[in-house]
């Protein structure tokens, strides 16, 4: 029986992208475009601009240039890869299995490999076009600092498209097994734990080469152990490895050699492929039918001596209680949290581990002054860790109330409840988190009692910011159909609520950055710290401050007036 | 009692609801019935307080729902026409986070819940995830949760979608039962037959205008249709507005 092609079957996800770009009100689309195309080519060029330094750095650099250009694109390859297969495991698992239209397809006259085959080309295009996009600025100025010519751009191009086809051809790949193979109701669980678990295990192993001994070379015993530490992942039957080779010998113009590396990725892929097709006319069906059977619980509820963890929240009004415990459970019991808290686990553990191998002893700049900016920026940094994580958890979380929210608007508690009892419930554990990666890392950079009191202080001002951003401008651009409300983030609003951290934290540091400096000089050269000082910090403390209040009511104010008028 | 007084709801270009007038007595059980896209849904959500009108008033038991929602809210139960829950809570967790926001007597709570799943014959599935209900499980647990606090109103969309014919009955026999204790009921409803059989009055709605309202006698009069049937009533009402 005829079919229809499987490219037909993407028409509804272009149809829905054009009417989500065409529809609406012209100004509300232009000022959408404007704010994607500023912070995206600020993002843009920013990451031009590194990456031109160092690789510009790294020229200068007699003899090691070269390897440590070449070693730096390896790690970025790998990183890439790393990315490419956590991101294309979860889109496999939501396009091949978990999607609310399958019911749907699965209901029409195609074969289940046609389904497979439309599917597997959305989840590559969703985990593979932002890698596609700012992997241009990172081969752009490698290009433009060996000089390249346009073969290398278009190798580069190449390069990076089969890498992300590789990506998505063995994550499909586990995915279709892992479906036929896992207890049914476990799956989706099972699976994004799966993913988390490979993500952690090469953001760890990429950690672990200690990327800051490449601008440390006198730290190895000799030329040749610190060659050998240089080339050590590069192992030849790796798809990352073809696509460095690749990249690597364009920029030294050996076509033949470029072509041979092309050719490996390529013939890998069409393998997967071919694996892929049997695999989908064998067990996509039958894993697709054992994926709709009843999601189960992965752990039985925690019970201390007949009393639960609801009991440690009495101090709350009952429809506060109501609210807050039904949040911790809907958090705890979606599967698809806990990958991203055993992700952000692990990017904590570098962050410290980050501090901890810090070459400070051999900085020219004097140790001391060194330890204290450093202290600064990590509050900087620290803040911007909390904004990602906020922008995960937090701004999603009114959008996860989803098509149930009608309960809440329908229940006898004001909108403002609603929203003060998300914030607290976000703005403890988040502060606490923040806080302790400030004082750790601090610690292990060993600032001034000064530096160290300042930070904490900063940090408990800007953590409620942040979060009554989150929550606030989370509820004024909610998503309450979405399959996944945690995509919420990656919309108009969630690129508003991170363009309006990056500026308050930016204003914060900045009205800082100046009394402190003054502060820590006169202290630095013994000298006594003048009233006009005192008053600058005063006036740059309290505007800071005010801030911070500003950006903690304003949100929760406009979201209570748009959650109690729509 | 619901009184609606020059209720009127727009959205962008279009009015879904027209300057509504209409008041349901205590212990009156009301039908609301139009075509697909009448404005039915619309003026139900503005009863339970879950859309703002444009315009207009909404009092139950004299109760201003945009004055004080919160105190509105209280007294009324909510059903909706599609059963969207929390997928993650088990039925019992469900049952509990309402009687906390409703503030239900928590000493009462175990018998009341017990009570409730075991009318809608949901007690055996009181621990599964509500992930792992059928429609209509989730369809009679909503009714559960709504009745869980001893409304004085009820305002129900499309209570029996999904519903077997054992559970239809039930829900009619829960109806007017809490009809005879004083509640007040308005149902919104596709089903003209269930209507007709369990509704004291019935209003017809269309293109946001109420084009009649009353007993089967008193629609029958407006409609010119003799002592026809609610289909022929409605049918006849609906083609010549």
């Amino acid at each position: 029986m005829e079919q229809a092609g499987w490219i037909k079957l993407l028409r509804p996800r272009r149809h829905a992208a054009l009417n989500t770009l065409t529809r609406g009100s012209g100004r509300s689309r232009l000022s959408r475009l404007f704010l994607f195309g500023f912070v995206g080519g600020i993002f843009w060029l920013g990451t031009f601009a590194i990456f031109f330094r160092v690789l510009t750095y790294f020229q200068s650099v007699e003899e090691f240039g070269d390897i440590l250009a070449m070693r730096l694109l390896s790690m970025i390859v790998i990183t890439f890869f790393a990315l490419l297969i956590f991101s294309s495991i979860i889109n496999s698992l939501t396009h091949l299995y978990l999607s609310r239209d399958l019911s749907l397809l699965h209901a029409l006259p195609l074969s289940s490999e046609r389904i497979f085959s439309a599917r597997w080309t959305g989840s590559f295009l969703d985990s593979s076009w932002m890698v596609l996009i700012f992997s241009l600025p990172v081969f752009a100025s490698l290009g433009m600092v060996y000089q390249a010519g346009l073969l290398f751009y278009l190798t580069a191009f190449i390069s990076i498209l089969l890498l992300c086809l590789i990506a998505q051809g063995i994550s499909s790949i586990v995915v279709v097994l892992g479906a036929v193979m896992l207890p049914a109701g476990k799956i989706r669980t099972l699976f994004v734990i799966l993913g988390v678990v490979l993500a952690i295990v090469l953001i760890v192993a990429l950690r672990l080469i200690r990327p800051e001994q490449l601008v440390n070379p006198e730290g190895f015993a000799s030329v040749v152990v610190y060659l050998n530490s240089l080339q050590a992942l590069d192992t030849p039957w790796l798809p990352t490895t073809w696509i460095t080779d690749a990249l690597r010998y364009a920029l030294k113009l050996s076509w033949l050699q470029v072509l041979f590396s092309l050719a490996l990725a390529a013939s890998f892929f069409l393998v997967l492929m071919f694996v892929n097709d049997t695999l989908a006319r064998t067990f996509y069906f039958r894993g697709f039918s054992r994926a709709q059977t009843t999601p189960g619980r992965l752990f039985a509820p925690l019970r201390l001596r007949g009393y639960g963890w609801e009991s440690m929240l009495s101090f709350l009004a009952r429809p506060a209680r109501a609210l807050a415990v039904k949040e911790i459970r809907t958090f705890f019991r979606d599967s698809t949290q806990w990958p991203q808290l055993f992700l952000i686990g692990a990017l904590i553990i570098i962050y410290l581990y980050n501090f901890s191998v810090l070459p400070l002893e051999n900085a020219p700049v004097r140790a001391v002054y060194l330890q204290n900016v450093f202290s600064f920026l990590n509050v900087a940094l620290a803040s911007f860790v909390l904004s990602a994580i906020a922008a995960r958890f937090v701004f999603p979380a009114v959008s996860f109330e989803g098509e149930a929210f009608w309960i809440l608007r329908a229940s006898p508690v004001s909108m403002k409840t609603f929203l003060w009892v998300k914030f607290f419930l976000y703005y403890a554990p988040l502060l606490i988190l923040t806080e302790a990666l400030i004082v750790v890392s601090n610690t292990l950079l060993s600032v001034t009692p000064f530096m160290m009191l300042l930070s904490i202080i900063t940090v408990f001002f800007l953590v409620p910011a942040i979060v009554a951003l989150a929550v606030g401008l989370g509820a004024v651009y909610p998503d309450f159909t979405s399959e996944n409300p945690a995509m919420a983030a990656t919309g108009f609003g969630g690129l508003l609520f991170m363009f309006l951290c990056f500026t308050l934290i930016a204003m914060v540091i900045m009205l800082q950055a100046g009394p402190v400096y003054r502060i820590f000089m006169a202290d630095v050269h013994g000298l006594t710290i003048s009233f006009r000082l005192i008053a600058w910090s005063s006036i740059s403390f309290a505007a800071a401050l005010m801030l911070c209040l500003i950006a903690v009511f304003l949100p929760m104010r406009l979201a209570e007036k748009k959650l109690t008028r729509e | 009692m619901i009184e609606l007084i020059d209720l009127s709801k727009n959205y962008a270009a279009t009015q879904a609801v027209k300057n509504l007038n209409l008041r349901v007595a205590r212990g009156e059980i009301y039908g609301f019935i139009g075509p697909n896209g009448a404005g039915k849904t619309t003026t139900i959500r503005m009863m339970g307080g879950i859309i703002e009108p444009t315009s207009g008033q909404i009092l139950i038991e004299n109760m201003d729902m945009r004055l004080d929602p919160v105190s509105a809210k209280k007294i009324i139960g909510f059903v909706p026409d599609r059963p969207f829950l929390y997928d993650k809570l088990t039925g019992m967790e469900f049952l509990k986070f309402i009687s906390d926001i409703y503030c239900v007597d928590p000493l009462t709570f175990p018998q009341k819940a017990q009570g409730l799943l075991e009318q809608f014959e949901l007690w055996p599935w009181r621990n599964e995830i509500i992930a792992a209900y059928s429609h209509g499980m989730k369809q009679r647990l909503i009714i559960a949760a709504a009745l869980l606090h001893d409304p004085r109103v009820l305002v129900i969309d499309e209570p029996m979608v999904g519903l077997d014919p054992s559970a239809v009955r039930l829900v009619k026999d829960i109806l007017k039962d809490l009809a005879a204790k004083g509640v007040t009921v308005f149902v919104s409803t596709h089903t003209l037959s269930i209507a007709q059989d369990l509704c004291d009055r019935i209003g017809v709605i269309h293109k946001g205008n109420l084009l009649a309202e009353g007993t089967m006698p008193q629609l029958n009069r407006a409609a010119k249709t003799g002592d026809a049937g609610l289909e022929d009533v409605f049918l006849t009402l609906v083609r010549e507005a």
